[in-house]
């Protein structure tokens, strides 16, 4: 056992990463077709940008794995050119940083649904951060930024938790995450049975 | 579909892509800190400059590249001028209350992000990938297999879109019913996602695998087949920057 991520890992991981990187870009026109709505519906669909970490990581089930996902997302929607420019990049590295610390919380080694949630309320908590000191979100009224914190973490919530939770579900159905994964005590008793 | 995205190469084109990098980087962390009005509209200037004038794309192109710019400003600095906290009342109407306080700062956040985008696709706009990763490689020594990864990843971006269309193709060709609603969207996500998700997976895995069999190896004394070095326009980039930040900043205490 090599320490650290192989080849294989990482190109998958980035592969998986750049592929959500063009959903990123695409959601930006979401984001804005909510925004004239008002009271902050937009920020309902705001979790989308940060399930690549959960996705990524609940494929692959590697350390490191979320982090790299979330900033090769966020790298390839700005080599891409978003309207968002450097922003993504650096809520990219936080979001991941933050996402990242919950698996690691759990020792890599848990791939429930709660999980799952937990880290999208970490990346969530982290572009909340973000915006305090961007967006300076802190001085806008109290009635509005509270609509604004339960807009963002419900979505985060759905969109990167419960959503790539199943899509990783649906994904296991087709065989490929065999692939990548790797080998699990399960899997060793499946050989003994013989 | 064949788009043409020519454009001519100026010297933001030539500097080091990884110094260029690190010094956005540096101007938007620096642009965090920020919070004079002033000196924030003089460094927007400065970066528009650099925009408009040096990215050498055709005028038109910039022109429709500035629209989602637009969006990005009102979007950024409405709901903090709408919303936002103040004591010097302007303008109320509902939950609407505009004070001379938030609009102010609607209009820094506004302007900050506007900064933030600008920077962003001038980077975008005058890097080749290829050459940032490379240059990642040789002088920030990046690990290679990081490096080759992205590279490998951009690379299938055009396989991706165009598995897009199959997909659409497909279901168009064996008739689909078109539902209404919310179960749309998430049959909808589910027949886009999930095909184009596993056979990206694939795709990297057998990719990775031709790579090792090929004898890919991580060590850093590697040779490269672009070599990346620093020149005269990196010094420039500098200087541009410091010689008018500074000057910003002394136009914004004096109050031009």
């Amino acid at each position: 056992m090599t320490k650290g991520l192989k080849l294989t890992d990482i190109l998958v991981t980035i592969v998986i990463a750049i592929a959500f990187g063009i959903v990123y870009i695409l959601w930006g026109s979401v984001y804005y077709a909510l925004k004239p709505i008002g009271l902050h519906a937009d920020q309902f669909v705001y979790g989308m940008w940060f399930i690549a970490a959960t996705v990524a990581f609940l494929i692959i089930r590697k350390p490191g794995v979320a982090l790299l996902a979330e900033i090769a997302a966020a790298s390839g929607e700005f080599l891409l050119g978003s309207p968002w420019g450097l922003t993504v990049l650096l809520y990219g590295v936080v979001q991941g940083l933050f996402a990242e610390l919950v698996f690691m919380a759990f020792k890599y080694k848990r791939f429930h649904i709660s999980v799952a949630i937990l880290s999208a309320i970490a990346a969530c908590l982290g572009s909340v951060l973000m915006d305090f000191a961007y967006g300076e979100i802190g001085k806008l009224a109290a009635w509005n930024l509270t609509l604004f914190m339960i807009a963002r973490f419900l979505g985060s919530i759905l969109f990167a938790g419960v959503f790539a939770y199943y899509l990783v579900r649906v994904l296991e159905a087709t065989g490929v995450t065999n692939l990548v994964r790797p080998a699990s005590s399960k899997d060793y008793a499946e050989l003994d049975q013989k | 579909m064949q788009l043409d995205f020519s454009s001519k190469e100026t010297w933001l084109h030539r500097i080091n892509p990884s110094l260029k990098l690190f010094v956005l980087i540096m101007l938007c962390i620096v642009v965090l800190l920020v919070h004079n009005l002033l000196f924030m509209v003089n460094l927007t200037i400065i970066v528009l400059i650099l925009f408009l004038c040096f990215t050498g794309q055709p005028l038109k192109r910039i022109l429709l590249l500035f629209i989602p710019f637009f969006v990005v400003f009102l979007s950024t600095s409405s709901s903090m001028i709408l919303f936002g906290q103040g004591n010097t009342t302007w303008f109320k109407w509902g939950l609407i209350h505009i004070t001379e306080e938030s609009f102010f700062r609607g209009l820094l956040v506004g302007f900050r992000a506007l900064l933030f985008a600008v920077l962003g696709l001038t980077f975008a706009l005058t890097t080749r990938p290829v050459y940032l990763f490379y240059s990642l490689m040789q002088q920030v020594k990046l690990k290679p297999k990081y490096a080759y990864s992205f590279m490998a990843a951009l690379r299938l971006i055009p396989i991706m879109l165009e598995e897009f269309q199959t997909i659409q193709n497909a279901m168009k060709v064996r008739g689909v019913v078109r539902q209404t609603g919310i179960r749309s969207v998430f049959f909808k996500m589910k027949a886009y996602s999930i095909p184009m998700l596993s056979g990206s997976i694939r795709r990297a895995h057998r990719i990775a695998i031709a790579m090792e069999a090929k004898r890919f190896s991580d060590t850093r004394d590697r040779t490269y087949y672009y070599e990346i070095g620093f020149s005269k326009h990196d010094l420039v980039f500098i200087l541009y920057f410091v010689i008018l930040l500074l000057g910003g900043y002394y136009g914004a205490v004096k109050g031009i």
